[in-house]
C-alpha cells in the first residue's frame, strides 16, 4: 500500500507551497519597505498586518473543521475527519500567533500587555475550547474519536460569532468594530491576508498528508497484506486515530 | 412519558447516591463560605461579591453533579438499557437534563440562605424575579451540561475536562447570570441589565438545539 498521496496531489502541492513563499516574502517585504509608519504608534503599528491576517485565517480554519465536522457525521468518511482535525490544529496555531501578537499591540496602543476587552476576553475563550479540542481528541482511545471530534468542532464553532460580534454586545470594547485602511495601507494588508490564506492552505495540505499516510498504516496493519486496496478517501476509516 | 420517566429514575438514583448529595452539598456551601471570607469581613460590593460567589459555586457543584450523573448511568449499565427501549434520543436528552435541572435548583435553594446570611443581600420582594432569572440560567446550564456530559463521558479525568468545556463555552450566560443577579440584590430591578436575558435566553436554545441535532450522535459514540 502506498502511504504516499497521489501524484496529482503531490504536483499541486508543490505550487502551492512555491505560491504561498512567494507570497510570504513579497507580504515581508511589502510590510518592511512598502507600508508607511504610522503616524501615533510607528513601527509597532505594522503588527496588524501579521495579526489581522492570522485572525482572519483562524476563523477559516475553524469554519472549515464546522463544515467538516457536519460532513463527517452525515457521511462517516474517514476524508473529513482528517480534514477537521487538521483544520483544527492548524487553525490552532493561527490562534495563537495572534494572541501572541495581539499584546505586542495593546502594550503600544492601550499601554497594558493584556485586558478584559471583549473580543480578548472571546477569543481567550476562543482558543481555550479548540486546545481543550486537541488534548480531548488525544485523550479518546476507542473507536468513538472522529464522531466525538466531529461533534467538538460543531459545538465549538457556535463560540466563532460570539469572538465576531463581541465588539457590537459589550460596550467597553477596545478593539474597533470595523477598520478602514486606505492607500499603501489597506494594499499591504490586502497582500498580506492573501498570503496567510496560501500559507495555511499549504500547511494544511502538508497536515492532511499525515492523516493520510495514518490512514493508509492503520489499514495495512488491519489487513497485514502489503498490497491492500488503495486508499479511497470516500470509504469509512479504518483507523481509530 | 418518557421524559418525566427518565427524570424519575435519575432522580432516585440521586436519592439512593446519598454519600454524593451530602458531599455536593457540602462542597458547594464550603464554596460559599470560602469566598465570603475571601471577599471579607468588610465587603466592598456586597451584591456584586455575592453574586459572584453563589454564581461560581453553582458552577463547580454543577460539574460535580453533571459528571456523577452519566456515571451512575455507566456503572449501572443504564445508558445501554435506555437505548435498548427505543425511545427518542432526544427525549431521553430532555428527562436527564430536567434532572439535572432540578438537582442544580436544589444546590441553588441551599445556597441561597447561606448567601444572603454571610454577605447580608436579597430581599423577599426580589425573590421571584431571582427565581426566574436562576431558572433561565439553570436551564442553559443543564442543557449545555447534560451535552457536554454525555460527551465527556467514559474519558480520563472527565471533571477536568468538563469545567475546561463548560466555563468557556457558557460564558455570556455566566455574566448574564451574574450581572441580573447582582442588580437585583443591589437596586431591587433588573432594568440596567435587562438585555442579558435575551442572551441568556439564546444561549438556553442553542445548547437544547444542539443536544437535538447530535445527541444521537453522542449517544451512537458511547457504544
Amino acid at each position: 500500500m502506498n502511504r504516499n498521496v497521489p501524484d496529482p496531489w503531490r504536483k499541486g502541492a508543490a505550487w502551492l507551497w512555491a505560491a504561498a513563499f512567494v507570497l510570504i516574502g513579497a507580504s515581508l517585504f511589502a510590510i518592511a519597505f512598502r507600508a508607511p509608519v504610522e503616524a501615533v504608534m510607528g513601527p509597532v503599528q505594522k503588527i496588524v498586518y501579521i495579526h489581522v491576517p492570522s485572525a482572519m485565517v483562524t476563523l477559516l480554519a475553524f469554519g472549515i473543521a464546522f463544515a467538516a465536522g457536519i460532513a463527517y457525521l452525515a457521511t462517516k468518511q474517514w476524508v473529513w475527519d482528517a480534514v477537521g482535525t487538521a483544520a483544527c490544529e492548524v487553525g490552532l496555531v493561527f490562534a495563537t500567533v495572534v494572541m501572541i501578537t495581539g499584546p505586542l499591540w495593546a502594550r503600544s496602543a492601550w499601554n497594558t500587555w493584556w485586558t478584559w476587552e471583549p473580543r480578548l476576553t472571546t477569543f481567550f475563550i476562543l482558543w481555550i475550547l479548540y486546545a481543550a479540542y486537541q488534548v480531548i481528541r488525544a485523550s479518546i482511545r476507542s473507536g468513538s474519536r472522529r464522531t466525538i471530534s466531529a461533534i467538538m468542532a460543531v459545538i465549538f464553532f457556535v463560540n466563532l460569532p460570539i469572538v465576531w460580534k463581541s465588539v457590537e454586545w459589550w460596550r467597553g470594547s477596545l478593539h474597533p468594530r470595523s477598520v478602514t485602511m486606505t492607500g499603501e495601507m489597506r494594499q499591504v494588508l490586502l497582500l498580506s491576508m492573501m498570503a496567510w490564506i496560501v500559507f495555511f492552505a499549504a500547511v494544511l495540505e502538508r497536515r492532511l498528508r499525515v492523516e493520510w499516510a495514518r490512514e493508509a498504516s492503520a489499514r495495512q496493519s488491519a489487513s497485514g497484506d502489503a498490497d491492500a486496496r488503495a486508499l479511497d478517501p470516500g470509504v469509512r476509516g479504518a483507523s481509530r486515530a | 412519558m418518557t421524559i418525566l420517566a427518565v427524570t424519575r429514575k435519575d432522580l432516585m438514583l440521586y436519592v439512593r447516591d446519598a454519600r454524593f448529595l451530602a458531599t455536593l452539598g457540602l462542597f458547594s456551601a464550603a464554596l460559599v463560605l470560602i469566598l465570603s471570607v475571601a471577599f471579607g469581613p468588610i465587603f466592598h460590593d456586597p451584591a456584586g461579591e455575592a453574586a459572584a460567589t453563589i454564581w461560581a459555586a453553582l458552577f463547580f457543584a454543577g460539574v460535580l453533579g453533571l459528571s456523577r450523573s452519566q456515571d451512575l448511568e455507566s456503572e449501572s449499565g443504564g445508558s445501554d438499557a435506555l437505548r435498548l427501549t427505543g425511545a427518542d434520543p432526544f427525549a431521553l436528552y430532555l428527562g436527564k437534563t430536567l434532572a439535572n435541572f432540578l438537582l442544580l435548583f436544589a444546590v441553588f435553594l441551599l445556597l441561597l440562605p447561606l448567601t444572603a446570611v454571610f454577605f447580608d443581600v436579597g430581599s423577599l420582594a426580589a425573590l421571584p424575579v431571582l427565581l426566574c432569572v436562576v431558572g433561565l440560567a439553570l436551564v442553559g446550564y443543564s442543557a449545555w451540561g447534560t451535552l457536554f456530559a454525555a460527551l465527556a463521558r467514559g474519558l480520563q479525568a472527565r471533571e477536568l475536562l468538563l469545567s475546561v468545556l463548560l466555563f468557556p463555552s457558557l460564558v455570556p450566560l455566566w455574566i448574564g447570570a451574574t450581572k441580573l443577579t447582582h442588580a437585583l440584590w443591589d437596586g431591587g430591578t433588573i432594568e440596567p441589565v435587562r438585555d442579558w436575558i435575551k442572551v441568556m435566553a439564546v444561549m438556553d436554545v442553542l445548547g437544547l438545539a444542539l443536544a437535538g441535532w447530535l445527541y444521537e450522535s453522542i449517544q451512537e459514540a458511547g457504544e
